[in-house]
């Protein structure tokens, strides 16, 4: 796998991640009502998000066989926590860093059969 | 592990009784969305093998949108679609970091969708690996469940 197939891989996970923390924001609720602007703006930039990182996903997938750009979705629940728990201020417990890493390990070994 | 912190005091003091509040309980949504997903997967695929063999919709420029003309295809679309909606309810009241890794029951589901429905085989790495997902799952869905039923 060349270098840069690498890089898109896991560059376009950050999109993926992106859309979801957007979604998230846009979704959460708070003691007063939010601007119906604010909300939609978010939902859209989440939808923009999650469309740049389908159509990089889906450019991989012509030029690389599914199993050796699958183990990279793999990524997503480290990188999807990680962002929950810098820009969301999430807690993370020891339980949800343990199952993810199981499921991490679970995608990679599913991927590579 | 519902996000409470955000509600007005009010609602937490007394909540109010709803007859069907299992509908809406944000956790039994995430299974719901990851069935429906699965369900876009498996008729999206059922759809695009139903017109793959058709040399008439799948020649010339459009030939990538020979799916379309399954009726399957268009169910799978709108399961996709049901799918995002209930997501969107989930994360009103799921923290995304409990969320996200719990909705990769899918990778659960796809595969055994596949051998069930498509009667695809299912190499033993891959049942390995689906195990693995299963019991990371597991390992953050117990101690959710436990507070819920404290609830």
């Amino acid at each position: 796998m060349k270098p840069f197939t690498i890089f898109l891989a896991v560059f376009c996970q950050l999109f993926l991640v992106t859309g979801q923390i957007f979604f998230k924001r846009a979704m959460r609720q708070t003691p007063t009502p939010r601007p119906q602007a604010r909300i939609y703006g978010e939902l859209g930039l989440g939808i923009v998000s999650m469309s740049v990182w389908f159509f990089i996903w889906i450019g991989l997938l012509e030029n690389e066989n599914l199993s050796r750009v699958f183990p990279f979705e793999g990524l997503n629940p480290v990188l999807l926590v990680v962002a929950s728990w810098l820009l969301l201020k999430e807690r993370v417990s020891w339980n949800t860093g343990a199952g993810i890493l199981l499921i991490c390990a679970g995608i990679c070994l599913a991927s590579g059969s | 592990m519902i996000e409470t912190a955000a509600l007005p005091t009010a609602s937490r003091v007394r909540p109010r009784p709803r007859p069907f509040a299992w509908v809406v309980n944000p956790y039994l949504l995430i299974f719901v969305g990851a069935v429906l997903d699965t369900t876009g997967e498996v008729l999206l695929s059922k759809g695009s093998r139903l017109v793959a063999n058709n040399a008439a919709l799948t020649a010339g420029v459009l030939g990538w949108a020979a799916p379309l003309h399954s009726i399957w295809t268009w169910i799978g679309i709108v399961s996709y679609v049901l799918s995002l909606l209930t997501w969107l309810q989930v994360l009103r009241f799921v923290p995304l970091s409990i969320a996200f890794p719990l909705v990769n029951v899918v990778h659960v589901l796809v595969p055994w969708a596949a051998h069930t429905f498509l009667h695809e085989t299912v190499p033993p790495r891959l049942w390995a690996g689906i195990g693995l997902i299963f019991v990371g799952i597991l390992v953050i869905a117990r101690p959710l469940m436990k507070v819920e039923e404290k609830l």
